[in-house]
């Protein structure tokens, strides 16, 4: 349990998608204009990311890492399918997307609202994808851990959106020199909301 | 279809419409490998491989894709280009590749690659899309190798793993600057370079 | 031709998958001997690298063909089981570079499955165990690299130690990870860090080496942690510590081996063999 605590912690504070990584940076900078959209694409992110990472833990375990065969009987045990994972994946996060957008639509129409237009961005949110290949890359030890890191990611995500879609609406008042308007500032200020966030880097679990 | 003007295709990318630091497209996951020069150019490399070769691709195709599959056919074309630079990079650069670990395969989301193909490879010819796909993928890597650069030589005193600023510095009490390495500064140092730029061209700057 | 309609869209799907899928497979399996061989390529510079560390006049740099190296250091490759009796024979490459034979990240991984597996309980694994040992000859010295591999922070960590003919005095250290935090744990591969290692002596008891936080305090059996990055620190103790173990049978038999030798020798004639136990 202890393990889950920490991984969770760790990959909101310690190793966040956005600081530390830079993961999905194209939509963090293009929707955080004000915090209630902001706030739609984050709980977005940690759904999608939710949903995918362990469907690609699973198929990265019995179906693309080298062995993964194995089940299938001794013959298949030395084949090593680990060059298809980058296509596998991106189509299970496509084809993910599309599916949750209709049963939102379907079942739950106020969240479609709020979600809706987010969705087909998400596809190729760099966040999901780097979700799953760091899935693949770290070895986590089972789909809870793969979970637990899924959760953890997405919603130090959102967590960061938001900071950023508050900090930017606050900023509109303030007198920034012309030519770093807009974007320089954005990429000055996440900077430093980054270096702030790396005093988490000591936190011992 | 209008006449293929080579210079607008291929050159305006690289300068006035930087992916980058103007149209703020792609800078997701590559600024993480901008920590060593060596990293960022083949970084650099591999996103104007790949964004040039579905750039034609995709050009070559424009006529038969099904309009309801578009994007998922998109991404299969990128994600096609983007394995097999990562299977050569494993084969030829094995340490590069190590370094860069799972940022190639982010070049599939790359926003950069998917909007060029979006919005130029599909309605025009592929020698077009090509020359599009390269000055694109050339301003984009020129954005990479400037931040790297900077990181390298401060924070590290290195150029391509060469020690460059000598010993002798050091004796007078010259010190690297560690902050450099940290991935926060690569934003900070973004967002410098955007400064420097929207200084010079003013029609640039945001109200 | 309608490009929108249903029997096109299927059709237009298959065939995409299956040249794409065919593009890939061709590629993947005309590169895989060349990325087979990196791997391999760069164990060996671990090994040897490792090994290097007891003399000064060896050096490794990106420049060295590691292959030739590899192929002139060994003397013996072989793989141990938990007992420490000898089980199989790896290709040292005498006859061809080519078929050098090596334990790498991935076969390290397996063995550590099994060990995990051992020590919930399963004793009756120890014989199946398939540990590396390569026995190199570093400018007349006889050095033995054993590598070690278990869970970081983040990924895998791995490493080769090199011990000397006793079984218990390292000689050198090379560690590796896939995806420690950069300037933290990623600093087990350098070089103040593996600098520590020469001259330590794994401990007789429970705890044969440890990475210690706060100072080693010049314990024979462990190091000091690195700052900041203490999960990866201490799992790289355990790590060496848990494969240590299972070596030791094997080491302790070597060491047995080598000072029945060398009393051997001592009778015949004690001049020399003070000299050698001087050295």
């Amino acid at each position: 349990m202890a393990d889950y605590i920490s991984l969770f912690v760790k990959s909101i504070f310690v190793d966040n998608m956005i600081f530390a990584y830079f993961l999905g940076m194209c939509s963090y900078l293009a929707v955080s204009k004000n915090v209630k959209t902001a706030n739609g694409l984050g709980v977005a992110v940690v759904f999608v990311l939710l949903v995918t990472l362990p469907i690609n833990y699973l198929l990265n375990e019995y179906l693309l890492k080298p062995g993964a065969l194995k089940w299938l009987g001794d013959n298949y045990a030395g084949l090593d399918l680990s060059f298809l994972s980058f296509i596998v994946f991106i189509a299970v996060i496509a084809a993910i997307v599309q599916i949750v957008e209709m049963v939102v639509e379907k079942f739950a129409p106020a969240l479609y609202s709020q979600l809706g237009i987010f969705l087909p961005l998400i596809a190729v949110n760099c966040a999901i994808l780097g979700g799953s290949l760091f899935m693949q890359e770290r070895d986590f030890a089972n789909v809870g851990e793969a979970a637990t890191y899924a959760l953890g990611s997405g919603i130090g995500w959102w967590l960061a959106i938001i900071a950023l879609a508050a900090i930017r609406e606050k900023m509109a008042y303030s007198h920034v020199p012309a030519p770093l308007k807009g974007l320089g500032i954005t990429f000055i200020t996440v900077g430093l909301m980054g270096i702030a966030f790396m005093t988490f880097m000591g936190i011992q679990l | 279809m209008k006449d293929f003007d080579f210079k607008e295709t291929f050159l305006n990318p690289i300068f006035k419409g930087n992916p980058i630091s103007v149209l703020v497209l792609g800078i997701c996951s590559s600024l993480a490998v901008t920590v060593q020069l060596k990293g960022a150019c083949v970084m650099a490399l591999s996103v104007t491989i790949v964004t040039a070769l579905s750039s034609l691709v995709a050009s070559l195709l424009r006529n038969t894709i099904p309009n309801r599959i578009r994007i998922i056919v998109q991404l299969v074309v990128v994600a096609l280009m983007v394995i097999l630079v990562d299977q050569v990079l494993k084969a030829y650069v094995y340490s590069v590749s190590k370094t860069l670990s799972v940022y190639i395969g982010l070049i599939i989301t790359n926003c950069i690659v998917m909007g060029r193909i979006e919005a130029f490879a599909l309605g025009n010819k592929p020698f077009a899309s090509l020359m599009d796909g390269l000055g694109n993928g050339i301003g984009y890597g020129l954005i990479l190798v400037i931040v790297a650069f900077f990181r390298e030589l401060l924070g590290s005193g290195t150029l391509f793993g060469f020690r460059v600023i000598p010993e002798s510095f050091y004796e007078l009490g010259y010190m690297n600057n560690g902050l450099m390495i940290l991935p926060p500064m690569a934003l900070i140092l973004l967002g410098c370079i955007i400064w420097i730029q929207r200084s010079v061209q003013k029609e640039l700057q945001e109200k | 031709m309608n490009t929108n309609s249903n029997t096109y869209t299927v059709i237009y799907s298959t065939v995409l998958v299956v040249v794409v899928a065919a593009v890939l497979a061709f590629a993947a399996m005309a590169l895989k001997p060349m990325q087979d061989e990196n791997i391999k390529k760069e164990t060996i510079t671990q090994v040897l690298t490792a090994a290097a560390q007891s003399d000064s006049e060896v050096n490794i740099s990106e420049d060295t063909d590691v292959m030739a190296m590899y192929v002139d250091k060994i003397n013996d490759a072989f793989y141990v089981d938990g007992n420490g009796n000898r089980k199989g024979q790896m290709n040292m490459g005498k006859e061809d570079v080519n078929a050098i034979q090596v334990a790498t990240t991935s076969d390290l991984k397996k063995q550590n499955d099994i060990i995990k597996k051992i020590e919930a309980g399963q004793a009756d694994l120890l014989q199946s165990l398939e540990l590396p040992v390569y026995i190199l000859d570093i400018n007349g010295k006889e050095i033995t690299v054993i590598p070690c591999y278990g869970a970081g922070l983040w990924g895998p960590i791995w490493g080769y130690l090199a011990v000397e003919k006793d079984g218990k005095t390292l000689a050198g250290a090379v560690f590796d990870h896939k995806s420690e935090t950069p300037g933290l744990g990623a600093k087990i591969t350098e070089d103040f860090f593996e600098g520590q290692f020469p001259g330590k002596v794994f401990g007789d008891g429970e705890e044969k080496f440890a990475v210690v936080k706060g100072g080693a305090k010049g314990a024979a059996n462990g190091v000091d942690a690195i700052s900041g990055a203490t999960i990866t620190s201490q799992s790289l103790g355990k790590t060496i510590n848990t494969w240590a173990t299972y070596y030791e049978p094997y080491l302790t038999k070597a060491a047995a081996k080598v000072s029945e030798e060398t009393e051997a020798v001592a009778e015949s004639t004690e001049d020399e063999a003070n000299e050698i136990v001087e050295e």
